[in-house]
Formats: C-alpha cells, structure tokens, sequence
C-alpha cells in the first residue's frame, strides 16, 4: 500500500464574503443588515499526496490555492471533508509570511523558530539561517520593515528552511529573490526532494512547477478541474489563458 | 520594563488628581488614598488588558495566515503580560501603601483569587471584543470611547454611600463594580470578603468567559477570511 501523507477528502471551505464595504460598527448600524455572504473558496477538492512526492499546485488568481494549501496546514478548518496529515509541517511559505515586521531579524528567527518548536540547543541552525540567507549581522540586527521585499523573503524562506520538517510548503515565494538566490532556493529544494520530503509548490510559472514536481492539479474557482503528471497539467494550464 | 512604568505612571498621575480634587471632598472617609489607589490598581489593569487585547487578533494576521496557531493565544499572551505588570505594581502598592494605613495580614493572600477572578472576567470579555473587533475594526475605538464613561459609573474615586438611592441599580448592573469591591475589601478595609461576595464574582466572570469562548469559537474560522 502507498504511504500516504496527506489525503484530502471531499473538502468544501466557505468564507464569509463582506463585499458591501461594511468594516465597522458604524457602517454595521447604517446598513442593518448581515453584511455576510457564504462564498465556496474550495469545492469538492480530493486529493492524494504520497510520501515524498512533490504536487504543483497551479490556478488563476483567486481559484483557491492559498487556501488550499492552508486548509491542509490545518490553518483553515474545512466546513465538510477531512484532511489528513501524517507529518510535521514548515511553515507555509508566502511572501512576508509570519514575519513581524517590527521585529529585527533576529527576534523574528527566535520567534519562529520557538513557535514551529525547532530546538534551539544547537546553534548551528541560527548560523544556517544566517548562511544561508546571506544577510550579514548587522542586517539582521534591522527591524524587518527596513529589508527590501527580497530581503525579507530571503529571511522567510531561510528560516523556513531551517526545520526538518517533512513537508515544505511553498507559496509564489521564489519569484522575489535575485538571480542568485533563486538558483540557490532550486538547488535547495532539490536537495530536500532528494532526502525524501515532501513538497506543495504553488507557482504561476509552469515551467518551475514541471521542473520541481511529479504530480500537479489544476484548480479552476475552487474546483479541481485536473489532475495528473506535472507536465501534462501545465500543458492544460497554459491552455487556461 | 517599559510597560511596567507605563502601567505604574497612569494610576499615579489619576492618584494625584484625585487626591487634590477629591481628598477635600471626603474629608471623613478613613485612608481615602489607599482607598482610591486600590481602585485604581484594579481598573487600570482592566483598561490596559482589554485595551491592549481588543486588536490582537486582527495584529497577528501574518502569523495566523501562515502558521497554525490556535487564535486564542494572541489575546491570551497580553492577558499574561498585564498579569505580570499587575504584580509588580501590587508589590510597589503595597509597600507605599504602608504610610497610607494599609494593615498587613494573611488577609492580604485572597488579594490572589479576587484578581484571578477579575482577570477570568476581562479574558471572557477580551475573546468577544477581539474576535468582532476583526470584522469591525472599529470595536476597539469604541470600546475606548465607553470605557471614561465606565470608569466613572464605577465607584472608584468616590464612596458608594454617595450614590443616591434611585441610582443604585445603575451601579449594580455594571459588572466591574463587583470585582472592585470584591479586591478593596481586601486591600482597603482588610476584611476577608464575605462568602456571597465570592459566588457573584465567580458567576460574572464564568459567565464573560462562556460568552467569550462562544462567541469567539463561532468566528474563529472565519477569522483568515477578514484579516
């Protein structure tokens, strides 16, 4: 039998669409009504990842990704279907995600490093962090709202990194980095491939999610439209447009 | 650190103004400072835990968008930090209280269960303003804007017995008043509060937490949808 890691079951995620503009107490007396409207972000989604596998997980804006990829991180609850999850998890990584931003870079590794509960006993994780991200210490003495955007997300996918962690989830985060670093970031996640972790990688280039992965889907407005072999879904993504 | 001063420097200058203003006014009431700053003590924790609590959920929506951290944790981590505040400033309390006719007893240890019980009841309140203060972000300003009024609905800076009688159902629908009481028959008149006392107190707060968690549970998934 495969090992798998994370199923997806029949999972529908409702939000409650506010799309009167009513965002205060004041708005709410004038308007008298629910401002609320049940909106299906995910409808019907299954899906079935086996340990070590890496799924390409690739959409127009708005089809339900992120929140895709948050509902099997447990951060979104689904309102019907189950997630599974046989693993521990790195933190999603998107852009600026769980940084605090009036946080120097440091107070922000501790910070993160303490909440995914990495043990801080051997340094080394602090100098990998640092190496790795190529942020010198006075930089990283700097309250995050100084970096640049690469910058930060050089810190973000560093920490991120960090954990040995069975899944890695990745968010549209590579497309921040210089040249330098995004090959750096390729080689990285190849090399985690290789251990035998497993990969959600949320792209809009095809090209990337065809390279990375073995396996993708296709969401359309919250549907699974496709699945299947990682180059036949880009080829049908690139059809989309 | 900082937040210690803070929390000490805001009580202190209401303490002054209200020894100048008041202390003439009540020239018969026995240990009016130490009756005043006892008050003050415990409704500044209040302000500044509610304060501080209202917008922490909606504040930390980087870190509940990208990682899995139960929501109640934001507005409990400022509850912790303010309980720690609290204590020092009790400590300073109690030993500038000491030229103020404050009487050291064993008394003095159900100081403790009054406060848990006070910050049962802001915890249960901080849960509901925090969670509807992510849909409506003006939950906070308001709250702001009533709280004056409820300070002085409160009596903190006068006696009870000043309150005429038609009003006194105004004062005693307001949750609060019950819980400063409950901490200044401590503090103030050094009497071990009487057992009734007790139960109004534990059924206020348990009730403020129940509608908390309700409430707060209710809109919790929703919660990455506003923020």
């Amino acid at each position: 039998m495969a090992d798998n890691i994370i199923v997806v079951e029949n999972v529908h995620v409702n939000f409650w669409e506010n799309n009167v503009g009513v965002y205060s107490i004041k708005d709410l007396i004038t308007y008298r009504k629910s401002p609320f409207k049940n909106k299906t972000i995910l409808n019907n989604i299954s899906v079935t990842v086996e340990r070590g596998e890496s799924l390409g997980i690739l959409g127009r804006n708005g089809s339900g990704k992120s929140t895709l990829l948050r509902t099997i991180a447990g951060i979104i609850k689904p309102d019907k279907g189950t997630v599974t999850v046989n693993g521990s998890f790195a933190p999603i990584l998107a852009i600026g995600a769980g940084i605090e931003v009036e946080l120097t870079g440091y107070e922000n590794i501790a910070m993160l490093l303490s909440l995914y509960g990495t043990k801080k006993k051997n340094t080394n994780v602090i100098e990998n962090i640092k190496s790795f991200s190529e942020l010198s210490d006075e930089v990283l003495r700097m309250p995050v709202k100084q970096y640049s955007s690469g910058m930060s997300a050089r810190l973000a996918f560093s920490i991120s990194l960090a954990n040995d962690s069975d899944i890695l989830i990745i968010d549209e985060v590579l497309a921040v980095g210089d040249q330098g670093f995004q090959a750096k970031c390729y080689e990285k996640i190849f090399q985690i491939k290789k251990q035998g972790k497993t990969i959600l990688f949320v792209s809009h280039f095809p090209g990337d999610v065809a390279k990375i992965c073995d396996k993708a889907i296709l969401l359309e407005k919250g549907e699974l439209i496709s699945s299947g072999n990682a180059e036949e879904i880009c080829a049908k993504y690139n059809q989309l447009f | 650190m900082v937040g210690f001063f803070w929390g000490f420097i805001k009580p202190l200058i209401y303490l002054l103004i209200f020894m100048v203003m008041f202390s003439q006014s009540f020239p018969s009431m026995d240990h009016y400072i130490l009756f005043v700053t006892s008050g003050l003590i415990l409704w500044f924790f209040f302000s500044n835990v509610t304060s501080q609590s209202v917008g922490s959920v909606a504040g930390s929506a980087g870190l509940l968008k990208s990682l899995n951290i139960p929501a109640y944790f934001f507005p409990l981590s400022e509850m912790i930090s303010e309980l720690f505040n609290l204590l020092l400033t009790i400590i300073v309390f109690l030993v500038l209280m000491n030229w103020f006719g404050i009487v050291y007893s064993y008394k003095l240890l159900f100081a403790i269960p009054a406060l848990l019980l006070f910050a049962i009841f802001a915890y249960g309140l901080n849960l509901l303003l925090s969670s509807i203060n992510v849909f409506f972000r003006d939950v906070g300003i308001l709250w702001g804007t009533i709280q004056p009024a409820l300070f002085y609905l409160t009596p903190i800076a006068y006696p009870e017995t000043m309150i005429p009688e038609k009003y006194k159902l105004v004062i005693k629908s307001n949750p609060i008043y019950y819980f400063i009481k409950l901490g200044r028959t401590i503090f103030h008149e050094n009497v071990v509060p009487p057992m009734h006392a007790w139960n109004v107190c534990i059924f206020i707060a348990f009730t403020m937490l129940i509608i908390g968690l309700v409430v707060f549970n209710r809109l919790k998934n929703q919660f990455i949808s506003a923020i």
